[in-house]
């Protein structure tokens, strides 16, 4: 423990861990600074600033969101300028209908900021009704495109309910997965993994009857994500991810995945196969990016993309219209401003001094994360061919108002952050 | 309190492990793109290009052709045909299928043109040219439902004087695979495009042929057009204008084919059956420089059967033995050309000495010059008594052609055949190098050819002196085009100028400025003797005035318009007589020589003297 010296930065001296006297809010869990930033800028304030600067607002993260988001827009109205649906002549069909879903992710962003996540998250129950509730009338009543039937008609606009579902799901397993009422530690029992895998694979199972695979994916990789930054047993951990990846193998033995899936599967490591079938959109994904070269061929020339080559490529190949448009120097910066809106996510996970917060804000950055990594890493050739949208830049207002609804509550994890250490507060708002 | 401590700091070792993943994943991802967009960025945007880009030709007309007087013989109409791209339409079976209901074409066929084409060379097929207008509309309104299917304007043959003259301009059709391949073809060219394939469309077809336009496209993934990246505007070809009167023309296949159906009224002598005449041929040529004004071939065909592709009805009708292969250019075809051919061993027997104005050769009927076991006959059975050179011509003796010509042969050395080199002097066993195609270049006979012809059967292969003899009056194996025998004649008015017969008279741009004048052109000359010309022509007068010919031409007005002709009988081994008659007129100035040629019609006097005729009738207005 002699390792752990911790400086005061209000007297400069230094402390050793364990040390009653000194205040809480001032310990530090690492030795030097970590990739969040600077070692973390509210140890450096007294616990009087920080409690005065409690509302402090986060600009980074909206700013990077809103930045990537009108980007979105730009991008979309340059993959859509020339391929309208059937009956519309307005180039900007597209842009309107994604600028409407902007401004609707902004006002939520703004309203979520006006209450406390731990509320939301003390209705988990509620809120896993309402993700069964959801898919169920989904299944019911929504109807189907490209095979899955994840569109529900509200008569005003579609939503795609699943979109929400990855985001309630979230709050339910950081509520189970956080330190309990009345618990003395937020140590990670059996019973929380047990009811967070319960929930994961009943979401999962719901969506797979759609059947959305892309999206179970994608729950399946955010509750693992959740579950390793929870501080579970890495046992818990690697056991589940064991088991699910032994389940998948054994699916493909016992035929349970099917040739047309195996194919989306395999095309990724062999592309040639098939220009024409399977390997089509990803040979015409690969040959648009390829064609932008490192500078592209310029905003709104991307001619590969925008003649239909690329199949879906205002939705879920929208980064290969990037990739056209603006080039290798482009196409980094797009992902590495993804990355920084990750980042930050974690950053604001990490800082939450709440296990609840931490795994909301985690939990959002886990879905941004995945879809991202195989988005673009489908666009590119190097993940399967999966139906999963781009967050903040594919086409899709579902998609776009709840990664809004997310990153609003990563801000409001933030905002409402706790300035002390989970032990030494009692949950009032949870008692 | 030790274990919250330890779970938080495992904590932010896990969130550590997962932004290391974060900056993996981020690194991955570039290095791919890296790989994508800066490695390989050109060749992926080269393939890019390639799908994406689809240069389609645009035709351009043909040159117009026009008569010596700019009348207008042969233009360029533009229609509508409808065209297909091989790689989207074809493995379309419905389109297919409505692409034979509309245009009234097998499937069969429709897959085969599709299957032939070589698609590296093909960017669209035509599928038929001269859409009715219906259909036109039909496929552009519905253009969005038939990807790979258009409808493109080409350039068809339209003619002027229907079968007038058809010989001489000749049809065009679609470029074969063969011609393709060809180098004269190599430039410009690509399946589908129309070309000249007889005539002069095949022999000005440089001239003639428009440079196309090219309109390069994008496309999308179906095919459709979206936007034109380049055009290149195409330019029409040139105008070709002949040296034929079209009206005089007109007149000759007129005279011509109402002649032939005259003849064939008429029985042979003194037996019930009538004459054949399949086929005629006349040319008439400017004396002065060797310009066709007209050459008729009987029996014509009317070119716009192959105006956008011909149907196999027809092309099966044109090459029925029936039908007479109207196809076949009888001015260009060789013929035994009988007594016709009388000038070049009158030439050559008063080149060589034999003769003179003052040796007289006793004809008697029978000519037993070779000795008593081979007796030649003369065409007039009782003899003509002595003759000289005139007397000769005028009678178209053949016993003094005999000894002419038998004295000719004993002059041969081993170095030259006498009578074969004055003959190829006159033109004949060679192209005349006219302009128009499948020029036939005739037959002289010689020891050598005789040997390459007769390879195998020893017994046949030595030149006799009865070869040569044979040869003088135009019998034997010899065969000359009547066109040869034109040229013959205008190197006989001439005195010794060769001129090069032609078709084409200038090359004009679309903008009407002459690029090539062909008509004037040096003659070649040949260094004969005009006396001896002089000796010949005085004999050919005299045929009109009172030999062969004579009867043919009572009532015509020789004293102003003087005419020296010859007739000619060609026997044909198994055929009835062919009918020969050449003349030319005014005879000190001459203007027209006329050559009517007709097959299987009895005597050149009684049937081929009466066209030429009825030509100068026509010619000087009588």
């Amino acid at each position: 423990m002699d390792d752990y010296k911790i400086k005061d930065y209000k007297s400069g001296n230094y402390y050793s861990p364990g040390s009653v006297s000194r205040p809480a809010e001032n310990k530090s869990y690492g030795h030097k600074n970590n990739i969040f930033g600077s070692r973390d800028s509210l140890q450096q304030m007294s616990l009087d600033d920080r409690r005065n600067k409690r509302t402090r607002f986060d600009f980074i993260l909206p700013a990077l969101v809103i930045l990537l988001s009108l980007f979105g827009l730009l991008i979309i109205y340059s993959a859509t300028k020339y391929s309208m649906p059937n009956n519309v002549t307005d180039p900007m069909f597209y842009l309107k209908k994604q600028g409407y879903a902007l401004i609707a992710g902004v006002v939520v962003f703004i309203l979520v900021q006006f209450i406390n996540y731990r509320l939301v998250a003390k209705l988990w129950w509620a809120l896993l009704i309402l993700i069964i509730a959801l898919i169920t009338v989904v299944l019911l009543f929504g109807y189907e495109v490209h095979g899955s039937k994840s569109w529900l008609d509200l008569g005003f606009t579609s939503i795609q309910p699943s979109e929400f579902a990855k985001v309630l799901m979230v709050f339910v397993n950081a509520a189970i997965l956080s330190k309990w009422p009345r618990e003395k530690t937020n140590t990670v029992s059996f019973k929380k993994v047990a009811l967070s895998l319960l929930v994961a694979a009943l979401c999962i199972i719901l969506v797979m009857l759609e059947p959305d695979y892309g999206t179970a994916l994608i729950f399946f990789l955010t509750f693992i994500g959740m579950l390793f930054l929870s501080g579970a047993n890495l046992f818990y951990f690697f056991g589940i991810l064991a088991v699910t990846v032994g389940g998948f193998f054994a699916a493909i033995q016992t035929g349970l995945i099917k040739q047309y899936q195996m194919d989306r599967i395999l095309v990724f490591i062999k592309p040639d196969i098939e220009k024409q079938g399977i390997g089509y959109n990803l040979f015409q994904s690969k040959l648009a990016i390829g064609s932008g070269g490192i500078s592209g061929k310029g905003l709104f020339l991307g001619r590969q993309t925008n003649l239909n080559y690329v199949p879906e490529h205002h939705t879920d190949f929208i980064f290969s219209v990037i990739g056209e448009e603006i080039g290798f120097f482009g196409a980094v910066a797009v992902v590495i401003i993804i990355a920084l809106v990750i980042c930050r996510c974690f950053y604001i996970a990490a800082n939450a001094r709440n296990s609840l917060g931490t795994l909301i804000a985690s939990g959002i950055g886990f879905i941004i994360l995945s879809q991202s990594v195989i988005n673009i890493g489908m666009t590119i050739g190097i993940m399967p061919v999966i139906g999963i949208p781009l967050p903040f830049l594919s086409y899709g207002g579902s998609n776009l108002v709840a990664v809004f609804i997310g990153i609003a509550f990563v801000e409001n994890v933030y905002l409402k952050r706790e300035l002390r250490k989970d032990y030494e507060i009692a949950y009032d708002e949870f008692d | 309190m030790k274990e919250v401590r330890k779970l938080d700091s495992n904590i932010k070792t896990r969130f550590r492990f997962v932004i290391y993943f974060l900056i993996i994943l981020v690194a991955v991802i570039a290095l791919r793109l890296y790989f994508l967009q800066v490695m390989s960025g050109q060749i992926f945007a080269q393939e890019a290009s390639e799908l994406m880009l689809r240069s389609v030709n645009v035709a351009a007309p043909r040159g117009n052709i026009y008569d010596r007087n700019g009348k207008i013989l042969v233009r360029s109409i533009p229609v509508p045909a409808l065209a297909v791209d091989p790689r989207i339409v074809g493995g379309n079976e419905e389109t297919i299928k409505i692409l034979s209901d509309k245009l009234n074409i097998s499937r069969h066929t429709i897959k085969e043109k599709i299957n032939k084409s070589n698609i590296s060379y093909l960017e669209r097929i035509i599928l038929k040219q001269g859409i009715d207008y219906e259909t036109m509309i039909f496929f552009k309104e519905n253009s969005s439902k038939f990807p790979g299917v258009e409808i493109i304007n080409v350039f068809l043959r339209e003619y002027e004087y229907g079968s007038l003259a058809a010989h001489i301009l000749g049809y065009t059709g679609e470029i074969d695979e063969e011609r393709l391949n060809m180098s004269r073809y190599s430039v410009g060219y690509e399946g589908g495009d129309l070309i000249g394939l007889t005539g002069v469309e095949e022999i000005y077809e440089q001239m003639l042929k428009g440079n196309k336009g090219k309109i390069t496209y994008e496309v999308d993934p179906l095919g459709r057009p979206r936007s034109i990246i380049e055009e290149v505007l195409y330019s029409s070809g040139n105008d070709l204008y002949l040296t034929i009167d079209i009206d005089i023309q007109k007149e000759i296949e007129e005279i011509l084919a109402a002649s032939i159906l005259e003849i064939r009224e008429k029985k042979l002598p003194r037996s019930d059956e009538y004459y054949k005449v399949p086929a005629g041929s006349v040319v008439l040529m400017s004396a002065q420089n060797g310009e066709v004004l007209a050459m008729a071939s009987y029996p014509t065909y009317d070119p716009s059967v192959f105006t956008g592709g011909i149907s196999s009805k027809d092309w099966a009708y044109l090459n029925d033995p029936e039908n007479l292969f109207p196809l076949n250019n009888r001015a260009v075809m060789g013929y035994a050309p009988g007594s016709a051919f009388k000038i070049v061993p009158a030439y050559a027997g008063l080149a060589e000495k034999i003769i003179n104005t003052s040796r007289y050769i006793s004809c008697a009927g029978t000519w037993y010059g070779m000795g008593h076991d081979f007796p030649k006959e003369c065409w007039a059975k009782s003899g003509h008594g002595p003759l000289n050179i005139f007397g000769a011509i005028k009678n178209s003796c053949d016993i003094f052609f005999y000894q002419l010509s038998y004295e000719l042969f004993l002059k041969n050395n081993n170095k030259d055949e006498l009578l074969q080199k004055y003959c190829r002097i006159f033109g004949y066993g060679a192209l005349t190098g006219i302009d128009i195609s499948a020029e036939g270049s005739g037959v002289i006979p010689d020891k050598d050819w005789k040997k390459e012809y007769f390879k195998g059967q020893t017994a046949k292969t030595i030149w006799f002196p009865g070869d040569t003899v044979n040869m003088a009056i135009g019998q034997g194996d010899i065969l000359v085009t009547p066109l040869q025998t034109a040229l013959s004649y205008s190197i006989l008015i001439n005195r010794g100028l060769k001129y090069t017969p032609h078709v084409a008279m200038e090359i004009k741009s679309p903008g009407g400025e002459t690029i090539i004048n062909l008509s004037d052109k040096e003659p070649e000359d040949l260094y004969l003797e005009a006396d001896y010309i002089d000796v010949i022509e005085e004999g050919l007068v005299q045929v009109v005035n009172s030999g062969t010919a004579a009867g043919r031409f009572a009532g015509f007005p020789l004293k102003e318009i003087p005419i020296a002709g010859k007739t000619g009988t060609a026997e044909v081994w198994g055929k009835q007589d062919s009918a020969w008659f050449v003349c030319y007129a005014p005879v000190e100035n001459p203007e027209y020589i006329i050559v009517v040629m007709l097959e299987e019609a009895g005597g050149g006097s009684s049937s081929a003297a009466p066209v030429a005729r009825k030509i100068l009738n026509y010619l000087y207005g009588i």
